[in-house]
């Protein structure tokens, strides 16, 4: 996932482009004289020029010495890890946490919430490399505690689907 | 004086401590379950307060959005991921000070100075309620949008990044809020014909998606980190003397500027944290070390946003104007029991005043010990399998936002801003950046827009009004000085040379 | 969207059938109605005052019916997400909403093709008329000098706020310029995110009028800061008797306000509707529901089944007039 500041600042330039675009389809609103296409032309404009500064490095210049040697590494350090190059294999399990919230969507109302997020839990802890001893009572027994907790204290109306809760 | 002896008697009723109590530990779990936003837990309580007298009900309302602001910062702290917007200024920071093996010191700063900050913003509440009645009263949408570009701003100041990615991130953010019909105009944009996007996209799940969903990404392509060093934790409370001392400086601008934002409605504790972290590092005199878990900016910003909490009252008691959202339910609470809200409140019911009051006082100082409570059962998180962790904040993802409108479209959103995150920050773009344009982008549109309407198209008012002309002075110095900076440092050799 | 929700109404059938098989929980039969929990969709969000209203109906349902009433706040969309959750829900008396005056005004925009006629009429519950505020030290003492004023002032000079671009007192103001016989945006509308910001505002000295309705405007009223001139209504509102109409001091003028009422999915049976309108009756003639809308200043209004759609279909064609003149409309 890691790219050039090339790749990422044509991409950005090009949302610029877009959005300045798209802002200026907008129809004029009677009575203001700033309508609705001002704001996403001033912002596409900014995201354009931010773009080409990324993709040309220009951008670099303008860091003054605390944030200079504040760079990716850093912000990476941060988030623990040094991204060692992965297998490619390795690297499509990022779909798997995106993916299995687009399977909540499509599951929740149709199997109910209890085993949707036991499904959930179990493939994910699987992912993680957890044993299967570990992630069976897991997926079992935490969609039963977050249920308790967001139906009953919170009275968020989680669909009951094929495994009502007795509360 | 009999007064303050009644408002003692109202408060120390059983009924009222026991709604207290109850309220502010409801009020710690819901602040950190991520997704979950203090003004949910607010408005969950609003039922109950049927059945409350009515200083019980202003008191169980009180207690639990403290907490819930203050638990917001103990998810950001054990694992990224910000219980509240109020708490995304500084989660990289609260993290990085757990990586290093501080958790106890972070979530102590954030506990103590939140207290402080709160008791802070209640003596404002007492002493100046009139005057900073009257200061949120002058600010109309001028001072706003200088104000609302001002908190903008903070993005180049907050992240460790490169500005340009920096201001790059925050449009991309003012982008996602130009989506749906909030904007002055009401015309539907960037919808695609989604009816789901008309009202916009909230800032909980956009939130949820780029700190949790987007750390479980990348948690999961990456191999399970050493482990933190074992070990129980040590005092939490320990530290903070000295950091108070030490930082009182810091403390007490957070404190004050959490105040000012805080009585003005509209601006709530989000933007404080959000300002005062920013003031933070441009004040300091360590500013390298921010972002790599230095305390002086937690400090700053966790005095700010409790302190906005309490002075967001202000409006919302003397001219029932909410501060915040959860001023709003609050006040909805407050004419339900009778405690209409309007100057009249100060002065015919003082006794209720002076309870609220006590109130604050004692929610902010309870907090202290059910926080430390709150957070050693948190600390067991990270002692926790990775393994474990993840799946079950995966799923908290998807049902706290499904929570925010009962609506599964917000889990959609959630999954996109994981990746839309987890992309950004793995090329550097910071997303903590993106979020404040994501909240921060109605104002700005929303206030000029409409101060253009009422100007006539003259740009003249955002200058000419004292307040507006202070804050259009910062923002432009503010603006302007990195760029002299560049400039100066660019091109003064070649002067000398010329010289020479 | 529609996807999203007829999925819901499969699901909520399934969800019958499929807790019926394993036998955790009865099926429903029409005679016993209701015998297990009943939602209440609110179309807006927690803590506001339509959700407030909607909670304090549900706990006295619950009371009467003996069975929980929980309130669901479908929010997103601007209201239409929840509009369309109760239109789309299985009409069998367990999933019933709160309407909003909003259902009148979306489809004109085009952002909705749900019309009050997609559902089946309960009970108007809240109605709030519009009232005109100005500051409390301004020049105008009378309704009438006010629109004295409008008159006299160029176009564009006086400035109004209250709540967005195309929103209720936006049209509010519009449909009154009109029966002065001005152009539509003869005092620039200010959108603003709602009454309150608009009050500030008022008070601020930032524009002229706010037209909203009067409990939104109490507290600046009450604070000193504001003063109320009239309200659009055929009569006074007992909560503020010192505010004269409209027509008491300028002749009669129509203008709907806000209003709030109770409606199921259409095809609601009608043993069901007999059930479910007695006990909004009884909710509405409550001293608890009553006491908790005086307390907000909020105004009641009764009308049920038919006499509530045509109230709506009223409300709906005032609406698209004042959307239309105000070039609001979608063609």
């Amino acid at each position: 996932m890691r790219l050039s500041d090339r790749v990422t600042g044509s991409f950005v330039a090009t949302l610029g482009v877009l959005a300045a675009y798209g802002g200026s389809q907008f129809p004029p609103v009677p009575g203001q004289d700033v309508g609705p296409s001002v704001f996403p032309m001033v912002i596409g404009a900014g995201l354009i020029l931010c773009g080409l500064m990324i993709a040309l490095g220009v951008g670099h210049s303008f860091e003054d010495e605390a944030e200079a040697e504040a760079d990716l590494a850093e912000i990476q350090g941060l988030s623990q890890q040094a991204m060692p190059v992965n297998p490619l294999r390795h690297r499509l399990r990022a779909l798997l946490p995106p993916g299995l919230l687009l399977f909540y969507v499509y599951a929740a109302d149709r199997i109910g919430f209890v085993p949707t997020a036991a499904i959930m839990i179990f493939a994910s802890a699987l992912a993680f490399g957890a044993k299967i001893r570990v992630a069976l009572p897991l997926a079992a027994l935490a969609p039963i505690a977050i249920h308790l907790i967001f139906y009953k204290l919170l009275r968020v109306p989680l669909p009951p689907g094929l495994l009502p809760m007795p509360w | 004086m009999n007064e303050l002896l009644e408002a003692f008697r109202l408060v120390l009723a059983p009924d009222v401590l026991i709604a207290i109590l109850l309220s502010s530990i409801y009020g710690l779990v819901i602040g950190s379950l991520p997704g979950l936003s203090a003004t949910m837990a607010t408005a969950l309580l609003v039922p109950v307060t049927f059945y409350l007298s009515p200083i019980a009900a202003v008191a169980s309302i009180i207690a639990a959005s403290a907490m819930a602001i203050f638990s917001g910062d103990i998810p950001g702290c054990l694992l990224r991921i910000p219980g509240t917007p109020a708490s995304a200024a500084y989660t990289d920071e609260a993290y990085a000070m757990t990586r290093n093996g501080q958790a106890e010191v972070a979530l102590g700063a954030g506990l103590w100075f939140s207290a402080l900050g709160g008791i802070a913003g209640t003596i404002s509440l007492v002493v100046m309620a009139p005057v900073l009645a009257e200061l949120a009263l002058n600010f109309s949408t001028y001072e706003y949008f200088w104000l609302a570009f001002l908190g903008l701003m903070c993005a180049t100041l907050v992240a460790r990044s490169s500005p340009v990615k920096a201001i790059a991130s925050m449009l991309i953010g003012l982008l996602v809020a130009c989506i749906g019909m909030e904007n002055p105009g009401g015309v539907p944009r960037f919808t695609f014909g989604i009816t789901e996007l008309l009202g916009g996209i909230e800032p909980i799940p956009a939130l949820v998606g780029v700190f949790a969903v987007s750390e479980v990404i990348r948690a999961i392509v990456s191999p399970e980190p050493p482990p933190l060093p074992s070990r129980k934790f040590g005092s939490i409370l320990a530290g903070q003397l000295a950091l108070t001392i030490k930082y009182w400086r810091q403390m007490t601008r957070g404190n004050i500027v959490g105040i000012i934002i805080g009585v003005l409605p509209g601006a709530g504790a989000d933007m404080a944290a959000w300002v005062s972290y920013a003031m933070s590092k441009r004040f300091s005199k360590e500013r390298k070390k921010f972002g790599t878990g230095h305390p002086e900016g937690l400090v700053e910003a966790g005095a700010s946003n409790n302190a906005s909490l309490a002075s967001g009252w202000v409006p919302a008691l003397l001219f029932g104007i909410p501060g915040d959202t959860i001023t709003a339910i609050a006040i909805g609470v407050l004419y339900m029991k009778g405690l209409n809200p309007g100057p009249t409140l100060f002065t015919e019911r003082a006794s209720s005043m002076y309870a609220l009051y006590i109130i604050f006082i004692l929610a902010n100082i309870i907090m202290i010990p059910l926080g430390i409570m709150m957070i050693r059962a948190a600390s067991y998180i990270l002692r926790a399998p990775r393994a474990t962790i993840m799946p079950v904040i995966l799923v908290c993802c998807a049902v706290g936002a499904f929570a925010t409108g009962n609506n599964l479209f917000a889990v959609i959103l959630v999954a996109a801003f994981g990746v839309i995150g987890y992309a950004m920050e793995n090329n550097g773009f910071p997303v903590a950046a993106m979020v404040l344009g994501i909240v921060m982008g109605t104002m700005v549109e929303q206030s000029f827009v409409t101060s253009l309407i009422k100007s006539d198209g003259s740009l003249l008012p955002f200058f000419e009004r004292p307040v507006s002309a202070v804050l259009a002075t910062m923002t432009i110095s503010a603006l302007l000085w990195p760029a002299f900076i560049w400039l100066w440092r660019r091109f003064r050799p070649g002067q000398q040379e010329q010289m020479s | 969207m529609s996807s999203f929700t007829r999925r819901g109404f499969v699901v909520s059938a399934s969800t019958v059938l499929a807790s019926s098989i394993i036998g955790l929980k009865p099926t429903f039969s029409q005679s016993n109605y209701p015998n297990r929990p009943i939602t209440l969709i609110c179309p807006w969000g927690a803590g506001g005052g339509t959700d407030a209203t909607a909670r304090i109906i549900a706990q006295v349902m619950e009371q009467k019916l003996g069975q929980p009433v929980n309130v669901v706040n479908r929010t997103g969309g601007n209201g239409v997400v929840g509009h369309t959750a109760i239109s789309t829900a299985a009409p069998d008396g367990y999933t019933i909403g709160m309407l909003t005056v909003e259902i009148a005004m979306m489809h004109w925009q085009g952002l909705t093709d749900l019309t009050p006629k997609n559902y089946t009429a309960l009970s108007l519950m809240n109605v709030d008329a519009p009232a005109i505020q100005v500051k409390a030290d301004s020049p105008y003492k009378s309704i009438k000098e006010l629109a004295d004023a409008i008159k006299a002032a160029p176009p564009g000079k006086l400035k109004a706020s209250g709540t967005g671009q195309g929103g209720i007192w936006h049209l509010a103001l519009v449909g009154w310029l009109q029966s002065l016989g001005l152009q539509p945006n003869h005092v620039a509308w200010v959108p603003s995110n709602g009454a309150a910001p608009g009050m500030q505002d008022l008070a601020a000295g930032g524009i002229d009028i706010v037209p909203c309705s009067l409990p939104e405007a109490r507290p600046m009223i009450d604070a000193g800061r504001a003063k109320s001139l009239a309200i659009l209504a055929p009569e006074r509102n007992p909560q503020f008797p010192n505010v004269p109409t409209l027509n008491e001091q300028m002749g009669a003028h129509k203008s709907v306000g806000v209003w709030r009422g109770i409606a199921g999915p259409k095809g609601l049976p009608a043993d069901i509707q007999d059930k479910l309108v007695t006990v909004l009756k009884e909710v509405y003639d409550s001293k608890e529901y009553k006491d908790f809308m005086s307390s907000r200043g909020f105004g009641t209004q009764w009308a049920e089944r038919a006499e509530y759609g045509q109230f709506m279909d009223e409300s709906d064609r005032q609406m698209g007039e004042a959307m239309k003149a105000a070039g609001l409309a979608k063609a």
